[in-house]
């Protein structure tokens, strides 16, 4: 593996996200990850700029902050790029009235909106008060639109809490829009303009800045696709075995062509795609894989190693493949060879 | 496609083709008794996520139909008929009156999610439990994935945008059971012995009534009753079709030609 410093050679902005790296969320405001407010103070006290970006869409910004002293973290409410304050600069630019869907925790950072006779639905992670009827309302709104407009507070699929996983603005998101065959306007990661902002406010630009998340898709695949580099931690959502989910499982060469699941095997050292880096190209080939929605795409691309992890249900090594230049999740690699391109 | 043989089974929607709410079509029970007086096989498909079996052979006795309970074959029958094959343990997220098509089943410590529509069980806490079993790899059955339904007090959701958020936030996709879906309409002729091209299909609905048909290789009926005046089908459509009645009993020419 080339070394750190090799990497992360002219790095002078570290773009932090906050659940599941710097906590886990959870009743009571939920628990610091352990070493977390030390590496944290270890950054701040670096010649690097700190700036969080977080996807946090059930708390204000103000909460989020105060929750987060309390844990012994050292962040300030200026340093936080946060989706809700994001939507209202939107909301006033193109003067929509939103109606909300959103947690109790977060509305006093819509104090200022005009929400009387709505011309758009804003939705959030809204927790609890993502009941039926509650759904039922904004869609009902939505289809009384000419021309309906849904602004999402990021599309996460899940989450961790201390209790365990929990499903994301995104599925609700996706409900909506499946109901009134429309598409979201995303604020948040992974949407390039939310990182863009978030650095522009740091002042790095983002050759020079790295993402440090545990969502492959929304914080390491987002950040990439904007020119920054990009670091997967393993807590939060990363180290459950749901993680499957977002990890891009390789399949060997030798797999079954009815596409039986059978993560690939290291099986000749010479080319191990463990011992790649991350954004090494592995190997050349055509490959079927299958996007979110379900399309699937035969073509011929460069896979590019995203990341390795230890499955917690086959004890096998799974690694995360992407397409070099995009970032979509494999499904299925068929007749393509494992060799290492530089 | 495959020769066409002998006509051999009719499958016949219900609501809309049949009967609107609860009111018969003029003149439908007629056609239904023309139908038994001749040698073919009846059988009567629906997609419904809330009226058991039983609910529905009630409403259609009262409204003078003669039908019997072995010849009704719906979505929820056929969901059933799934987690049979597949031998697991549903939670099961449907209406209350739908639960006695689901007698027997064990649905503790539940190994597979099965969705119909269940305001009642669309909220956080309920469709988080079912994320978590899909991401340990149950399979998640949908009834069907319609996107909304019209109610008294205007449009609301239907259990298509919730399937929709579970195959989303897990990257499963759902075994949808209901029409217009292939395996739908297999298992409603298995009882009948019958192939697709021995069979024919009426019903209101050109998409899923019709176009499911002729998937399988079944012919389809399109009737202008139910659904047919707010949902006209585009000429382009139309061409596919095998013909097109007014209505179920009034013996219109049919429109082989298109």
């Amino acid at each position: 593996m080339a070394a750190w410093s090799e990497r992360l050679a002219g790095v002078r902005g570290v773009l932090l996200d906050i659940s599941g790296v710097l906590h886990d969320s959870g009743e009571g405001g939920g628990v610091p990850i352990p070493g977390s407010v030390e590496a944290l103070a270890r950054l701040k006290r670096s010649q690097l700029k700190v700036r969080f970006c977080t996807n946090e869409s059930q708390k204000s910004r103000g909460d989020l902050v105060g929750l987060l002293r309390h844990m012994g973290f050292d962040i300030s409410e200026g340093e936080v790029t946060a989706p809700a304050p994001a939507t209202c600069l939107i909301l006033k630019e193109r003067g929509l009235r939103p109606h909300l869907l959103i947690h109790d925790g977060i509305r006093s950072e819509f104090a200022q909106i005009d929400t009387s006779n709505p011309n758009c639905v804003v939705i959030a992670d809204a927790g609890e008060s993502f009941s039926y009827q509650n759904m039922n309302k904004a869609f009902q709104v939505l289809m009384e639109l000419d021309n309906p407009v849904l602004i999402s507070l990021g599309k996460g699929r899940y989450y961790k809490e201390t209790s365990g996983l929990m499903l994301d603005v995104g599925a609700y998101t996706k409900a909506l829009e499946y109901a009134c065959g429309i598409k979201a306007e995303v604020v948040g990661k992974p949407a390039p303009g939310y990182f863009q902002s978030a650095l522009q406010e740091m002042g790095v630009e983002s050759h020079e800045a790295i993402m440090i998340g545990d969502d492959i898709v929304g914080d390491v695949g987002g950040a990439q696709r904007c020119g920054m580099r990009a670091l997967q931690v393993r807590t939060g959502k990363f180290s459950s075995a749901a993680d499957e989910d977002s990890e891009m499982i390789a399949w060997c060469p030798s797999a079954k062509p009815s596409g039986r699941k059978r993560p690939a095997v290291c099986k000749n050292r010479s080319f191990c795609p463990a011992c790649a880096d991350p954004g090494q190209t592995l190997f050349q080939g055509r490959g079927v894989y299958e996007q979110p929605l379900g399309q699937r795409v035969q073509e011929e691309r460069r896979w590019v190693l995203t990341g390795a992890t230890q499955s917690s249900l086959t004890g096998r090594t799974e690694f995360g493949l992407g397409a070099a230049g995009t970032f979509s999740r494999i499904k299925r690699l068929r007749a393509s060879r494992w060799c290492l391109l530089g | 496609m495959a020769a066409r043989r002998a006509l051999k089974a009719v499958l016949v929607d219900l609501n809309g083709t049949l009967h609107i709410e609860d009111a018969a079509v003029p003149g439908a029970q007629e056609a239904l008794k023309r139908l038994r007086g001749t040698s073919v096989m009846v059988r009567f498909v629906t997609n419904t996520t809330k009226e058991s079996k039983q609910d529905l052979l009630e409403r259609l006795k009262k409204l003078e139909f003669d039908i019997s309970e072995d010849e009704i074959f719906t979505s929820l029958t056929a969901a059933r008929n799934l987690v049979e094959q597949k031998q697991v343990r549903p939670m099961l997220l449907v209406d209350d009156r739908a639960l006695p098509d689901f007698k027997g089943i064990q649905t503790s410590d539940p190994n597979a999610v099965v969705i119909g529509l269940a305001p009642e069980h669309f909220h956080y806490q309920i469709l988080n439990q079912a994320f978590r079993l899909l991401l340990d790899g149950a399979p998640l059955i949908a009834i069907h994935k319609a996107r909304y339904y019209k109610r008294k007090d205007g449009l609301a959701l239907g259990p298509g945008p919730f399937v929709t958020a579970l195959e989303y936030a897990t990257d499963t996709k759902a075994t949808v059971v209901g029409k217009p879906e292939k395996t739908f309409f297999l298992e409603a002729l298995r009882g009948t012995g019958c192939e697709p091209e021995e069979a024919v299909m009426i019903g209101d609905d050109c998409r899923d009534d019709v176009g499911g048909a002729q998937n399988v290789g079944m012919l389809g009926i399109l009737v202008q009753t139910g659904m047919y005046p707010l949902h006209k089908p585009s000429l382009k459509q139309m061409v596919k079709y095998t013909c097109l009645k007014n209505s179920l009993c009034r013996n219109d020419k049919a429109h082989g030609a298109l």
